[in-house]
């Protein structure tokens, strides 16, 4: 079949009366089910609105909306107008708020919407957004939209077209608004869909608790399962994290097939579901477990397979894959049906000459590295010196180096960065900043190049340490950073090991810090020179709650992490700031009749 | 005594519970008021609040709007996010 662009495969859909979008409502304890058929109403609705306010084809529209009904409607009918809608996550709440006003701004501003989509009650804290991105014309509520009548004016929409910008939470920069156009997602949702998942059209049946915000919710379960017009039940992502066994509860009553979660999800179940809340449930019908998009661990997905094993889970279920927003979602699974397949490798061999030589038996110093199976046909993945800039020589089987792309899922580049979109290319190849190796045309993907911990010559994942660290009592599981550094020093490279505990008594934390050094050396045979441990919330994370290893490192080397407190307190004020300034800006905006327009 | 979910509460009551519930989470290794910081000074992280918020929805048999849980920071926040449900159910007796 010839690709198709979104737009279309909204109307191609349209005719399916039995399958669509399931919304689980928590508030209201209502499932509201739309036929594609509906879909295809509601989001001409949408698109008629955005149109009314405007905005034409090619023209941004930023969405920050945190239900997840309003979000597929705004998003797929500002896509059938032509319009790039620019996803922004959520306020997780009213602490950190002025780093999030921050990235909001950046991408409002970069992206240069005209026109920024909320809902009433995070409207109230955008002001300062609202005074300073100059492109922005307007704040819309939600609620004002559903409510507009406008017809909708089609659009002639090609696969060159671009769909909309994915801004990443880089653990380093600022977002960048990765290009996707019509062609780079119908290239990847064939990808996923027919050959990674083999969906049977309109039978195979989604289930999703992943923000909407990010590749894998928007393009795994709202484009995906568009294309092929399979159901999926979305539920809030805030009801999974409440109650991880509500993901389980629904996969079961809705006799879900295919569900996706990163590593974290797994194991949030294994801690959290209690086994009377998950009784007389049936997983069985549960047949592709996606797992991706951050390091995953064979030993959690194992653990998970164990425990609810008896209520019809199948092990062979799990599937794990990879892939970034720079290539739509995905782009190589492993094979489904055959469960999760990982490497122990010789940890010394890794670190010293960058090779993944097999260890038998399962010794102290093996590294568990999972196969994230073959490229997707049409694509290409390959394993580059990270020196090698030009790309000129694929390294063989088992030497690790960069992990590098290509095919018609990957982006042109980033939104209005003519120089970092340069930079991640290297001679029509996307550099990752991955490491790993192949073995029989499977990719095992191993970590970062920029956090690697480099001790005389040898390559240490900081992962690895952090898995350590976190087996000692008291150390925050989940919430403990490694890197290296040569500052303040300058003489040699440092392993610095910084972990938020909940302990206040010195002496306790002095012993943490014993225990932790001591759990390196034996499970890595690696010296730590500074262990730091800190109060909750210290540590700096991304909107989607992953480390940033990188800028750990910068309030290390400053001196800062010492000093830094839980942010919640400092952010008090910042919100009474902020609706005064909202208030303000509205104020402005009626007397002066919007003169930040140009 | 315990309660059961569907019995009326009043304000007391619903703040002992909650120090229960809480006291388990740190392990009974602070002192509790309810100006304290959930995040900040119980150290409990967001997904630990989550659990909190579960915890009390069963105990309280109601469930916690997503909305009301962005407000949340303090003890006395999750109590009054506590009551304002309880109000709703009809189920407060102050």
């Amino acid at each position: 079949m010839t690709l198709r662009t979104v737009a279309r495969a909204i109307e191609d859909a349209a005719e399916s009366g039995r399958t669509g979008y399931r919304f689980v409502d928590e508030a209201s304890n209502a499932e509201p089910f739309f036929t594609y058929g509906g879909v295809e109403r509601a989001t001409a609705r949408f698109g008629g609105a955005l149109q009314a306010l405007g905005l034409r084809k090619g023209d941004r529209v930023a969405l920050i909306l945190p239900d997840n009904q309003d979000f597929v409607f705004a998003f797929l009918g500002a896509v059938r107008a032509g319009i790039v809608p620019v996803p922004i996550y959520p306020p997780a709440g009213l602490s950190k708020l002025s780093g999030y006003l921050e990235n909001t701004l950046h991408i409002v501003a970069k992206s240069g919407a005209r026109v920024l989509v909320t809902d009433g009650d995070i409207k109230r804290l955008l002001g300062e957004v609202q005074l300073r991105a100059q492109n922005l014309e307007q704040i819309v509520a939600v609620e004002v939209l559903r409510k507009e009548r406008a017809a909708f004016r089609p659009e002639k929409i090609d696969l060159d077209d671009t769909c909309f910008l994915q801004f990443t939470s880089g653990s380093t920069s600022r977002p960048k608004g990765v290009i996707l156009t019509h062609g780079n997602l119908a290239a990847n949702v064939r990808a996923f869909m027919q050959l990674g998942l083999k969906v049977e059209d309109g039978v195979d049946s989604g289930v999703s608790w992943l923000p909407l915000y990010h590749d894998m919710g928007l393009i795994g379960f709202v484009l995906g399962p568009l294309f092929h017009k399979n159901t999926v039940t979305f539920i809030p992502p805030l009801s999974f994290l409440k109650r991880p066994a509500k993901w389980l509860e629904v996969l079961s009553r809705q006799r879900g097939t295919i569900s996706f979660g990163p590593n974290f999800a797994y194991a949030l179940c294994v801690k959290r579901v209690r086994d009377e809340e998950v009784a007389g449930l049936d997983l069985s019908a549960w047949r592709v477990a996606g797992c991706g998009a951050e390091p995953i661990r064979a030993a959690n997905l194992r653990a998970f397979a164990d425990k609810f094993a008896p209520i019809g889970f199948d092990r062979r279920a799990i599937l794990a894959c990879y892939g970034m927003a720079e290539s739509s979602l995905a782009v190589s699974f492993d094979n489904a049906g055959v469960g999760v397949r990982s490497d122990d490798v010789d940890g010394a061999l890794l670190a010293a000459e960058h090779r993944a030589v097999p260890l038998a038996g399962d010794g102290d110093k093996a590294v568990d590295v999972v196969c994230c199976g073959p490229a997707f046909e049409g694509h290409d993945i390959a394993v580059f010196a990270v020196d090698d800039a030009a790309g000129e020589r694929r390294l063989p089987d088992r030497e690790v180096g960069e992990i590098r792309l290509r095919g018609p899922s990957v982006t042109r580049g980033y939104w209005d960065e003519p120089e970092l979109t340069r930079a991640a290319f290297a001679g029509g190849w996307l550099r990752t900043g991955d490491l790993g190796y192949f073995v029989d045309g499977s990719l095992y993907v191993c970590g970062r190049i920029k956090e690697l911990i480099i001790v005389n010559g040898r390559n240490y994942y900081p992962q690895d340490l952090e898995w350590e660290a976190g087996k000692v009592e008291g150390v925050r599981k989940g919430n403990v950073i490694a890197f290296g550094t040569r500052k303040p020093l300058n003489d040699r490279e440092r392993v610095v090991v910084a972990f938020e505990t909940g302990v206040s008594d010195v002496d306790a934390r002095e012993a943490l810090k014993v225990a932790v050094r001591k759990v390196v050396r034996q499970g890595i045979g690696l010296t730590v020179d500074d262990v730091v441990p800190l109060d909750v919330g210290v540590l700096p994370k991304t909107s989607s709650g992953k480390l940033q290893r990188a800028a750990t490192r910068e309030l290390y080397e400053t001196g800062q992490l010492w000093t830094r407190a839980s942010a919640r307190k400092t952010d008090r004020l910042a919100v009474a700031k902020e609706i005064a300034k909202s208030q303000l800006s509205y104020v402005r905006h009626a007397i002066f009749g919007g003169d930040k327009k140009r | 005594m315990e309660k059961s979910a569907g019995t009326s509460w009043g304000h007391e009551a619903v703040v002992k519970e909650l120090m229960r519930v809480l006291e388990v989470h740190t392990e009974h290794k602070v002192e509790l008021r309810e100006s304290t910081e959930l995040v900040g000074e119980l150290g409990i992280d967001s997904l630990g609040v989550m659990e909190v918020v579960a915890e009390l929805e069963d105990k309280f048999g109601l469930t916690i709007a997503d909305d009301d849980l962005r407000e949340v920071e303090t003890v006395g926040d999750v109590a009054r996010a506590v009551e304002t449900r309880l109000r709703a159910d009809g189920r407060w007796s102050e």
